[in-house]
């Protein structure tokens, strides 16, 4: 019994440390892209390289549950749904790796005039991200909150949305080479749909809390 | 030969491990929460234990609904209920060998000419339905407790996975032990009188002959239980209604209940003491109880997902399980007696002499209309109660009074049986002592012995019980007495050999 409980125990920490792990980078990256676009090229270059120290301690914490998961029989009736929870939300994480990457090799040249919009667009991934690992906790924890989060998560995507395209707008109204738009185009793109895979997650996480509920 | 004839209750031992076993840990084993092989063996151990410890509380009422007396027709019972379940089940109508034991120890009381006791198969039959219900309601009454504990406990997942997984080992051994306390009668019951097997003593423990008796039953429930029930679990808790971990969990404390409700001797005497009405100790049908504890969990649960064909297939069964059980035990009897010429039942005789009448008149019960039947003999319960009862001289429990002091039963008292049977032991040593001072005696009826034996204070019964205890005391002494008919009996034709 004592040993049950401390695996039980011990899995729920790698759960907890693996939604820590996609909190912490999500905020990484509204750090990391406010650096990069203030100038402050070696601060990003340290908190990217943070984000890839996170994104390879999320994979190990993903593997060692999924593992536990299947090595002990837990959860048999939820195990599939947690893994793909655990799977897509480190799609969220692979993705904001990706994008910072993209920024650190590419270097895009970012007009001020954008400055307000794309952190207001990343301001609205990151929070969608942060509301999706509460969604997540919940769905482990308090099943009633889950739908709560669920929502602040789709509102943030919608906002997201609605600042990217605006922000687009606003990019392709500027006076710049066509070439240089669309990389900057490329960037806008991929900052507001972080936003977007946190949505996906929560249609399954949806689908899965339905799934649970008594 | 009691070996041979003992295959046929172990064939039901069988089928009991295969069918009602799945209904323990089905959903558990389903929904993967326990392995197979983890299942088996708590379902084994527990159901074991229940067989030999509290096994004989509901073989007390299936012995009154038929009390088989002859070898042959204990296998023939035996084997026609356990086919006809193997039959049916293949349809895909539930039905239980507790139910099918019913219909075919009727058609034994039938085939023999014996009186069916129809207050005790009412009994028998409504506590299926009443058992189905029960177990229904607790289960949705449970399901409201579970859910509302899941939804403010705020557990991890993991942890609420931990609790459930170990409740299903617990309620799923708790619900093993009562399944063997509640069916096992079923299985070698109509063995008892016959057991071959002596007391053991193994240090402080004494285990009896029938408790032997009941171990060998539970081994072949064991048998059933690893060779098929793996099959039968799979399909409990996906046939009427998915069940989640916590679902299966809630379905086992219902099924679990209703099963102790059933077979609990204690549960019993705490009702007597409260003044409450007793619930029969029967042997009730566990796939049926399961199936009300999913239906409860599904109506619970708003009740759109329930397939009712399955509903409407159990309460078919709990009609035509009997019906079958008796046309096919029925048919089986008659071609055991006919073409195997085996003993179906004992060939006993019931006849209206001087003693018999002046018996009846000792116990209050006007002798007047006695004269159609006076000094005539009859070869079946059945006759001598249509001429008791022609013209409602008689009403049935009077007439069943007469034909219990008019049955003519041989008697020889004979210690050396008893402690050959290791039955001795069953006794308490005043008792023993009683029983030697009537050595080689020989009684004509039944309850010649009985009122020889009542001479001394160890074999007296309490007049007019009042308590639960002095209740279970008359019925200690009820089935003592029993067992002394079943072994000093000495037909006919064995006392002319001597």
């Amino acid at each position: 019994m004592a040993l049950v409980l401390k695996t039980t125990k011990f899995v729920e920490s790698q759960i907890d440390s693996f939604l820590d792990v996609v909190s912490d980078s999500a905020l990484l990256f509204q750090l990391s892209v406010e650096d990069y676009l203030k100038g402050r090229f070696e601060q990003f270059e340290e908190r990217l390289m943070q984000i890839r120290e996170n994104e390879k301690k999320a994979d190990e914490l993903r593997v060692a549950v999924e593992r536990y998961l299947y090595e002990r029989t837990l959860i048999p009736e939820n195990r599939g749904d947690v893994l793909a929870i655990l799977e897509n939300t480190d799609e969220v994480m692979d993705n904001i790796k990706d994008t910072l990457t993209q920024f650190s090799i590419e270097l895009p040249q970012i007009p001020e005039i954008l400055n307000d919009l794309w952190m207001q667009t990343t301001h609205a991934s990151t929070a969608a991200v942060e509301h999706l690992t509460h969604a997540v906790r919940s769905f482990f924890r308090d099943l009633g909150q889950v739908n709560n989060y669920i929502h602040k998560v789709y509102f943030f995507e919608r906002e997201a949305d609605q600042m990217g395209e605006k922000l687009r707008r606003l990019l392709f109204a500027q006076e710049l080479d066509l070439a240089q738009k669309i990389q900057l185009r490329w960037f806008a793109i991929h900052t507001e749909q972080i936003s977007d895979y946190a949505q996906a997650v929560c249609d399954r996480l949806a689908i899965y809390t339905i799934k649970r509920q008594l | 030969m009691i070996y041979i004839y003992l295959i046929s209750g172990l064939f039901i031992g069988w089928t009991l491990g295969a069918n009602n076993i799945g209904t323990i840990f089905g959903a558990a084993v389903t929904t993967r929460m326990i392995k197979f092989r983890q299942a088996a063996l708590i379902a084994s151990i527990f159901y074991f234990l229940g067989a030999v410890f509290e096994g004989s509380g509901p073989s007390g009422t299936l012995g009154k609904l038929g009390s088989v007396d002859a070898l042959g027709g204990a296998f023939t019972v035996a084997l026609a209920a356990a086919l006809i379940v193997l039959a049916v089940v293949r349809t895909g109508i539930p039905i239980s060998i507790s139910q099918s034991i019913v219909g075919a120890l009727v058609a034994w009381n039938f085939f023999s000419g014996r009186l069916t006791d129809y207050h005790s198969l009412i009994t028998i039959m409504s506590s299926w339905v009443v058992s189905f219900v029960a177990s229904a309601l607790f289960a949705a009454l449970l399901f409201h407790l579970v859910r509302r504990w899941v939804n403010r406990s705020k557990r991890h997942l993991l942890e609420q996975d931990m609790i459930t997984r170990w409740l299903l080992v617990v309620f799923g051994a708790l619900g093993s032990y009562f399944l063997g306390a509640n069916t096992i009668a079923s299985a070698v019951g109509v063995f008892v009188p016959v057991t071959p097997f002596p007391d053991l003593s193994l240090g402080p423990v004494m285990i009896s002959g029938v408790q032997m008796l009941y171990a060998l039953g539970a081994l072949s429930v064991v048998v059933g239980i690893y060779t098929f029930s793996h099959r039968v679990m799979g399909t409990v808790g996906k046939d009427i209604f998915h069940l989640s971990p916590v679902t299966a969990l809630v379905a086992l404390i219902a099924e679990t209940i209703v099963l102790f409700m059933f077979s609990s001797q204690g549960l019993q005497n705490l009702l007597h003491w409260l003044g409450l009405p007793a619930i029969p100790l029967v042997t009730i049908s566990s796939t049926h109880v399961i199936v009300g504890a999913v239906t409860g969990i599904g109506l619970a649960m708003g009740g759109k997902n329930i397939r009712y064909s399955v509903l409407g297939k159990v309460s078919l069964a709990w009609l035509a399980a009997p019906v079958m059980a008796f046309a096919f035990a029925f048919v089986a009897l008659f071609i055991t007696q006919n073409v195997f010429e085996l003993q179906i039942h004992l060939p006993l005789v019931y006849t209206v002499d001087k003693e018999a009448v002046m018996e009846i008149e000792r116990r209050e019960i006007d002798s007047k209309g006695l004269s159609f039947v006076n000094l005539r003999s009859f070869k079946s319960e059945m006759d001598l109660y249509k001429e008791l009862t022609l013209d409602q001289t008689y009403t049935r429990e009077e007439a069943k009074q007469i034909i219990s002091i008019c049955e003519v039963h041989p008697l020889q008292v004979n210690m050396e049986l008893l402690e050959k049977r290791g039955l001795d032991r069953r006794l308490s040593p005043a008792q023993v002592q009683a029983l030697q001072k009537l050595e080689e005696q020989r009684f004509n009826r039944r309850w010649e012995l009985a009122q020889a034996l009542a001479q001394d204070e160890s074999w007296q019964g309490i007049p007019q019980p009042k308590s639960p205890a002095q209740e279970a005391q008359n019925s200690r002494l009820e089935g003592e007495l029993d067992l002394l008919y079943k072994v000093f009996y000495l037909p006919a034709e064995a006392d002319a050999g001597k």
